[in-house]
């Protein structure tokens, strides 16, 4: 049973991460996963000085709101300051960082606390996270939190389809038909923060920034329309982790590694798949040619 | 397709359970030291094993399947706690529903422990370094197992290994106070040695603060190269499981200004060394930490 409960947290997060990441990778802003792993530090740090403790849920309340702060400071620079949207990543999570590291040194330097020891979960530690109402468990608290989170993304997504789709292709095409790009995408940006610091909460931050980037990447290598690559994304994200959780099992590593080596190893795969289809079909292209041009 | 994985996973999920052959009661421990005490306190009736090898820094400890396995058909759990295994902490509470849980940081009363941030009584985790503090927390893990664990513990091996513990803390003090006073400072990269400090009279500076997150600044480097050269210290100190490049700057700040510190070594600090490393056991790693600072300064 323990098994199942990783896979399965696994598959969640893989689903409610790359199904958002689709629309980032769209629109050029695949590594916000990874600039709010960072960010989230003064949020922490903070937390913990009004708090006056490291309890789990105080630190996901402190990376919740930054989370939150980050998204949207990088949505402001990039629409307001013009830059683009890697600079805007850029200049807003060094400088949320910095600043944790400044309050870290100037008023907690003696506590323990930083992202990988008070927020950071573990997927191997799900099994035993269990949710208790009196003396029943109800399974891992993360499968629910996961669970209801995946439902409100996938829901966000199949009635949001529309705006999601022309504000994430063209912008200013969109803004011409009178569709308030703005508010897609503060939405969009409001959904990744919260998905991605809850999932980090619930299985650490290299997880959620691959099942963020190489799920969607892969399904890019081979999609047309964004149908097809929201499908694609989620079989990669799912044979990723559950793919994952198998060669951890094999090699005894740390699951959540095996889970992000898994996914690119597919990234890899499909990439010299296409690469190889491609050669071929110039190949036989040129030999056409060659055929026709003797025959003429 | 999706229906099809997910009937998979579910055939898979229930066919691999734990095994639960073997007879014998197991104790799974966080860190390698405390599995060592445990050991020195129980008999062969029962398996001892440690979740974090030789060299791990806890606050940085990911686990694998392997542990995690462990950690499920444990039947008893012994963990420092005070915040050293970091996350881990909060499942062990979890896991205190359906199993026995032991926090070795619970023997120490309020007046005991240090606290690295004073007005919040965070209490600072790296206790084992005051041996006298250690035999507390042996008696109090020895009673604990003895209460949940009977048939595998032996009173008698609690005796012997705390006498062995007297002995050696009266050993290291007799060691420490050998090197002259204005001498004995024990400059380190993060405060792992604040109760080692006040037990043997040693005033102890780390670089770093004992998160590893707060970055020593331009400051600290400079201050503390002025200290290191006004007061002549000899050697400053690399840890086992920490980046000894802070240290470095030290050293190299001070070769500046034409002052000679020379690097006095290793200690062990968050875990003990691997099997031939000559501090394998908790006892070893003491008396190897002593004579490395005791030759440096001396």
């Amino acid at each position: 049973m323990n098994d199942f409960w990783i896979i399965l947290t696994g598959i969640l997060v893989a689903l409610s991460c790359g199904l958002l990441g689709v629309f980032l990778i769209l629109r050029k802003m695949a590594m916000v996963g990874d600039a709010i792993s960072h960010a989230v530090l003064p949020g922490i740090v903070i937390a913990y000085l009004v708090a006056e403790s490291r309890n789990a849920i105080v630190m996901l309340i402190g990376a919740a709101a930054f989370g939150l702060l980050t998204t949207f400071m990088i949505e402001w620079f990039y629409r307001r300051a013009r830059i683009q949207a890697d600079a805007s990543i850029g200049i807003t999570f060094t400088w949320l960082f910095a600043i944790g590291v400044i309050l870290v040194s100037l008023y907690t330097g003696n506590v323990d606390l930083d992202q990988e020891c008070v927020l950071y979960g573990d997927i191997a530690y799900i099994p035993f996270n269990l949710l208790w109402i009196g003396d029943n468990s109800f399974g891992p608290a993360p499968i629910w939190l996961q669970g209801g989170n995946l439902i409100l993304v996938i829901l966000g997504i199949i009635f949001g389809f529309r705006g999601l789709f022309i504000t994430s292709f063209d912008a200013g095409f969109a803004g011409g038909l009178g569709i308030k790009t703005g508010v897609w995408h503060y939405l969009l940006m409001g959904a990744v923060s919260l998905t991605v610091v809850l999932s980090f909460n619930a299985v650490g931050a290299i997880l959620v920034v691959a099942f963020l980037v190489v799920p969607p990447a892969t399904a890019y290598l081979l999609s047309k329309n964004l149908t097809t690559m929201l499908w694609f994304t989620a079989l990669f994200g799912i044979a990723s982790a559950v793919g994952g959780f198998y060669l951890a099992v094999w090699w005894s590593a740390s699951i959540s590694g095996s889970m992000a080596v898994a996914a690119g190893a597919l990234f890899f795969l499909v990439f010299m798949g296409v690469r190889i289809n491609v050669i071929l079909r110039q190949k036989q292209h040129k030999r056409e040619f060659q055929f026709n041009t003797a025959k003429a | 397709m999706r229906y099809l994985l997910f009937c998979l996973i579910i055939s898979v999920g229930c066919t691999s359970a734990p095994n639960e052959g073997s007879q014998k009661l197991k104790i799974v421990c966080t860190t390698g030291i405390i599995a060592d005490a445990v050991s020195e306190i129980t008999n062969d009736s029962c398996i001892v094993i440690s979740l974090m090898g030789p060299g791990t820094d806890p606050h940085l400890f990911k686990p694998t399947k392997e542990s995690l396995d462990d950690m499920a058909s444990a039947d008893i759990i012994v963990s420092n706690g005070l915040h050293l295994e970091g996350r881990m902490q909060d499942i062990l509470h979890k896991l205190e529903r359906t199993k026995k849980v032991i926090f070795l940081g619970e023997a120490l009363d309020s007046e005991t422990k240090l606290y690295g941030d004073e007005a919040k009584k965070i209490p600072d985790p790296h206790i084992w370094f005051d041996v006298e503090i250690w035999k507390t927390v042996i008696t109090y893990l020895g009673d604990e197992l003895l209460q949940v664990a009977p048939e595998c513990t032996d009173p008698e091996r609690i005796i012997a290994y705390t006498t062995q513990l007297e002995d050696l803390d009266i050993w290291v003090s007799e060691e420490m106070s050998s090197i002259p006073e204005p001498q004995r400072v024990l400059i380190t990269a993060h405060d792992a040695f604040s109760y080692f400090g006040r037990a043997y009279n040693t005033e102890v500076i780390g670089l770093q603060g004992i998160s590893t997150m707060a970055e020593y600044g331009i400051r600290d480097v400079t201050n503390l190269v002025d200290l290191v050269i006004s007061r002549e210290i000899k050697a400053a100190f690399v840890e086992t499981s920490v980046s000894s490049r802070s240290i470095e700057a030290v050293i190299a700040g001070c070769k500046d200004r034409g002052y000679n510190v020379k690097e006095g070594g290793s200690l062990y600090s968050d875990a003990l060394g691997g099997k031939d490393s000559g501090a394998a056991t908790y006892i070893d790693m003491v008396k190897t930490n002593v004579s490395t600072i005791k030759k440096a300064l001396k």
